[in-house]
């Protein structure tokens, strides 16, 4: 089975069952799934991340890079009030942002540790400053999304995405086909490839194994998941804006991965939903609410050892 | 064991449902959602547009209505990726009624996308992105602050009446600094002007050096900037210790001297800015909102207060028109429109836009605070451009 | 009379944006000075990270710490002397806490955990600033002492101060030159960065020294943020925006290399400087594409080890 861990086979398929049907109990509220949609988004963007970070070992905090592009490149890419296919997009964008990544990860791969880490900002900061600095594409107050795209595969369509409850289901189908994509290469010869370069680089090159080419890969692969987040952010309020290229936007979601247990792909969903709950719940509370979410960091890193899948798991595995 | 199993389902669900529960039940209260920065760079601002407008409010409840107000408070920290969801959960969630906000122009455009055309009254205190009441105008948004063009529109032509031929412009690289040296060269130039320079300097650099030593080696006659907050305070003190105050007169948006007088110390005597109020200013409204705002908080209020007090008089003002029935928009926005301000500022109503027609007055550092010294525009309005109002 | 005079001087203008000397020297003074506070910022991230290989995302918070206290000081004292002696303390203080406190628990973690922890440290800091100190801007009058300016040219005149905060940087650097090549802790340092689990086996008491470098690593930090203060503007958020300079500074010159920092910091110093006057459209981005630059020709930084 893809998920080798108790832990893991307990606590997605409750995830799954509570948010699939939550909805249909509170249907009157679009806000609630409005909310829910943009932690869902926000978790594929995490997901593809803490594969990245957690799995390959690319620490990288130049990953909204790709979540700016995601909705960047279908608003430079479509016209301005005609809907266009959304599957027909999701395929340009996601190949566009692969050869982005591509191109980028050739040349910056050969760092390593800090250094990449360093690159990496610096790109998604460029891209930045270029959008920002841009007039035809907004500026720094961003742009509109007037008309969203319908989904119609051979003329046939169940989706209509201005209806916050397909978007919805659209976001959770996608967030389930991340995760189970995941484990699956993971699983496979190729996971175990990387798995290895993770663990002894040396060793594996030895073995006769390319490891550039590994890591390039799956770079690629994650950055592309991660243009696809982007895209359904944008699609969701149809407003894109510069600071989603931003480092803040980086280390608030490797804050959410490394919340939810570093390495361990289901955690980022337990990460993102924690941290965007903590906040939600604390900003109700206080003006300081900035001071209460550090704290809870603070203590979170300092108790749970191996996020909160780690904690999970310590529970659950006999 | 399973006990955990159970334990989590409940914290899960509960989770949910506690997220669900916030949903508005109806009530005959008025909500007001508002959306400033309470943190980061923007939180001055931000909490001082907040101060100003909840005193406004208070003199709502001084009045004993059968409504009360329920406000609805969120921090925006000034990130405009989380616009969109925060101004939705106010529509959506809250139901609110009107809401107040923001301070930040790329905040104000993710709001706009949200609450253009719906069901609410959209008042926006400080952000003065060009189209808010340009091409993004729509009859539910207001603003009670300025538009980027407003403040620096009138200096072009000051700094004609005063002789200066040669002009070197510097701000930063992004909507309020571009439009506002836009506004000041259209002045300008129509004039007779000449732009030496201009220069756009990254957003938010404050690394004025070498740009200073620059406009030294340019020798203008005057120079003209849009800085605001800290950028505001550096470049007045980096103007002055590089020796060019009193020789290269120095001439600004009237954000370069708000709130920053006193970090600025001795270095902003003479400085000369047109802004639409003044600390000052002889209007006896503007001494009898001092007085309360002091008694109030402690401190004294600067310009964002005034627009967020502004903002929550043209609200107050329409429930009370409307005997504390707004459940027709339509009838909100008409009641609204029609609204003469009562501001600390002097009286303003709105243009068809929904933006201030307001004085524009020029003010010169004397003593540390800016003091009038003349009206450089008188009820100017802004041409909105784009607007289909 | 002094129409006259202009009339000359705004047809150069209109020709063109040529360098003068006067311009050329002066810019070359701002960007040495720049590069040298960049440098003591720089030098106590990259200490930290060579001896103990933590990466503290809170630098830049004490660099804000440093900057407020003074303000805060002074507005009590009315000394900056007074302020920034005090400030300087009560750095080295809360450092000493920090690292008992927090960054201890982490010795034995991986980077990832240091990144969480030290980022929540961060939100904690900006929410305290917030709350103790209020979000206006604020600035720090510089002491009568150094207020003067150098005259240069018929409108423009450098500050004084500016060059004794630059000479001050000078005097510090040279400090940390001498303790880390002549003292025992300078030897000690050393030999951490090169292999902490030696020294350990060889009996040095290792929590005490890491306290004294991180404490010192705080110290630059905060020292740099008094230094700075006449000269910044004291806002929100200033942590941040100095913090990512700080990391381009390091890693250009090669992370837990001193000398690198120095020689990372005068480069990007005068990089920036030149090209704000020299190409302002893309200046933004210069240090990032001269990092780039620096990490493909050397990609463990110009002084590494």
């Amino acid at each position: 089975m893809i998920f080798e861990k108790r832990t893991e086979r307990i606590i997605v398929p409750m995830f799954f069952m509570v948010a699939l049907f939550a909805p249909l109990f509170l249907e009157s509220n679009s806000f609630f799934v409005g909310k829910v949609t943009t932690i869902i988004i926000l978790s594929i963007f995490v997901m593809s991340l803490d594969f990245l970070v957690g799995r390959v070992g690319l620490i990288t905090l130049g990953h909204a890079l790709f979540y700016g592009m995601g909705g960047y490149l279908f608003v430079i890419l479509s016209p301005e009030y005609e809907a266009v296919n959304f599957w027909v997009y999701t395929l340009y964008i996601c190949s566009i942002s692969a050869l982005i990544a591509l191109v980028t990860g050739a040349m910056i791969l050969r760092t390593k540790g800090v250094y990449f880490l360093m690159i990496t900002l610096a790109l998604s900061q460029m891209m930045f400053y270029y959008f920002f600095d841009s007039l035809e594409y907004g500026g720094g107050d961003g742009m509109f999304i007037f008309v969203r795209p319908e989904t119609s595969i051979f003329g046939l369509s169940f989706l209509d995405l201005d209806d916050p409850q397909h978007f919805y289901y659209l976001a959770l189908f996608s967030l389930f086909n991340t995760l189970v994509f995941f484990k699956v290469v993971l699983r496979s010869r190729f996971g175990r490839v990387v798995e290895a370069a993770k663990q002894n680089p040396d060793r594996t090159e030895a073995l006769g194994y390319n490891i550039f080419a590994f890591r390039l890969t799956c770079y690629v692969i994650g950055s592309a998941l991660g243009a696809y987040a982007g895209f359904l952010f944008a699609l969701q309020f149809g407003f894109v804006n510069p600071s989603f290229f931003t480092w803040e936007m980086s280390g608030m979601a490797l804050v959410m991965s490394i919340l939810g247990g570093s390495g361990t792909i289901y955690g980022a969903i337990l990460g993102t939903f924690t941290y965007e709950g903590l906040q939600y719940f604390f900003e109700h509370l206080t003006k300081e609410w900035l001071l209460f979410m550090g704290s809870a960091i603070i203590l979170m890193v300092i108790l749970l050892r191996k996020g909160i899948a780690g904690y999970l798991e310590k529970l659950l595995e006999k | 064991m399973n006990k955990l199993k159970i334990y989590f389902v409940t914290i899960v669900l509960g989770f949910f449902m506690s997220m669900a529960s916030n949903a508005a039940l109806a009530s005959s209260e008025i909500k007001i959602g508002v959306m400033q920065p309470l943190s980061g760079l923007y939180a001055g601002p931000g909490r001082s547009g907040l101060d100003g407008f909840l005193l406004a409010l208070k003199g709502y409840a001084n009045n004993s209505h059968q409504n009360s107000i329920d406000v609805i408070t969120l921090d925006t920290e000034a990130k405009p990726a989380r616009a969109p969801e925060l101004a939705t959960s106010l529509l959506i969630q809250h139901n609110a009624d009107f809401i107040f906000g923001p301070a930040h122009s790329g905040v104000a455009m993710g709001m706009i996308k949200v609450l253009r055309g719906k069901d609410t009254v959209m008042v926006i205190p400080n952000a003065g992105a060009a189209a808010a009441t340009g091409s993004l105008c729509a009859p539910n948004i207001f603003r009670t602050s300025f538009s980027s063009w407003q403040p620096s529109y009138p200096m072009g032509k000051v700094a004609l009446d005063k002789g200066y031929k040669d002009v070197y412009l510097i701000s930063w690289n992004y909507g309020m600094g571009r439009e506002s040296l836009e506004a000041f060269e259209e002045s300008f130039e129509a004039g007779g002007g000449n732009v030496v320079k201009k220069v756009l300097i990254p957003f938010p650099s404050t690394n004025f050096q070498p740009y200073i030593s620059d406009i030294a080696a340019q020798d203008p006659d005057a120079v003209f900037v849009f800085f605001a907050g800290g950028g505001a305070t550096k470049f007045v003190k980096d103007y002055d210790a590089m020796g060019l105050r009193g020789k290269i007169p120095l001439l600004g948006s009237g954000f370069l001297t708000e709130g920053t007088l006193e970090a600025q110390g001795e270095a902003a005597e003479g400085v000369l800015t047109t802004l639409h109020y003044a600390e000052q200013l002889d209007v006896p409204k503007n001494l009898e909102f001092r007085e309360t705002f002091h008694a109030e908080y402690g401190h004294y209020p600067d310009i964002y207060a005034v627009q967020g007090y502004d903002a929550g008089q043209a609200i107050i003002n329409t429930i009370n028109l409307l005997n504390g029935d707004v459940s027709d928009k339509q009838a909100v926005i008409d009641t609204m429109e029609k609204l003469t301000i009562n501001s600390p500022r002097g009286d303003f109503t709105f243009s068809r836009a929904h933006n201030p027609i307001q004085n524009i007055y020029l003010r010169e550092v004397k003593d540390g605070v800016n003091v009038v010294k003349s009206l450089a525009a008188e009820a100017l309005e802004d041409p909105a451009r784009g607007c289909q109002l | 009379m002094q129409t006259i005079l202009r009339t000359p001087k705004s047809a150069a203008i209109s020709l063109g944006n040529s360098m003068t000397t006067e311009l050329f020297f002066v810019q070359l003074i701002n960007g040495i000075q720049y590069g040298l506070l960049l440098f003591l910022i720089a030098s106590g991230l990259t200490l930290v990270f060579g001896v103990m290989g933590i990466l503290n995302l809170a630098h830049g918070s004490m660099y804000m710490v440093g900057a407020y206290l003074v303000w805060y000081f002074f507005g009590v004292t009315g000394s900056f002397t007074v302020s920034a002696v005090l400030s300087a303390l009560i750095a080295l203080a809360l450092g000493i806490l920090i690292e008992r406190v927090l960054i201890q628990r982490l010795y034995n973690r991986n980077h990832l955990d240091q990144v969480l922890l030290t980022i929540g440290m961060i939100f904690v800091f900006n929410s305290l600033q917030s709350i103790l100190f209020g979000n206006d801007p604020y600035g720090v009058a510089v002491p009568d002492a150094l207020s003067g300016s150098i005259p240069f040219t018929d409108n423009s005149s450098y500050p004084i101060y500016r060059i004794f905060a630059a000479l001050i940087c000078v005097a510090i650097a040279g400090l940390l030159y001498y303790v880390v090549s002549h003292t025992r802790l300078g030897m000690l340092i050393r030999a951490g960065e090169s292999n902490r689990e030696m020294v350990e086996a060889l009996g040095v008491n290792i929590k005490v020294l890491y306290t004294t470098v991180f404490a010192l690593g705080v110290m630059l930090a905060a020292g740099s943020g008094i230094i700075a203060s006449p000269m910044s503007s004291i806002v929100p958020g200033m942590g941040e925006s100095v913090l990512i300079t700080c990391f381009v500074v390091v890693v250009i010159g090669g992370l837990g290399s001193i000398k690198g920092a120095f020689v990372g910091a005068l480069l990007v110093g005068l990089v920036s400087t030149f090209s704000a006057v020299l190409l302002p459209s893309i200046s933004n981005m210069i240090i990032y594409i001269s990092m780039i630059l620096v990490l493909l020709v050397k990609p463990q930084g110009l002084c590494a080890k």
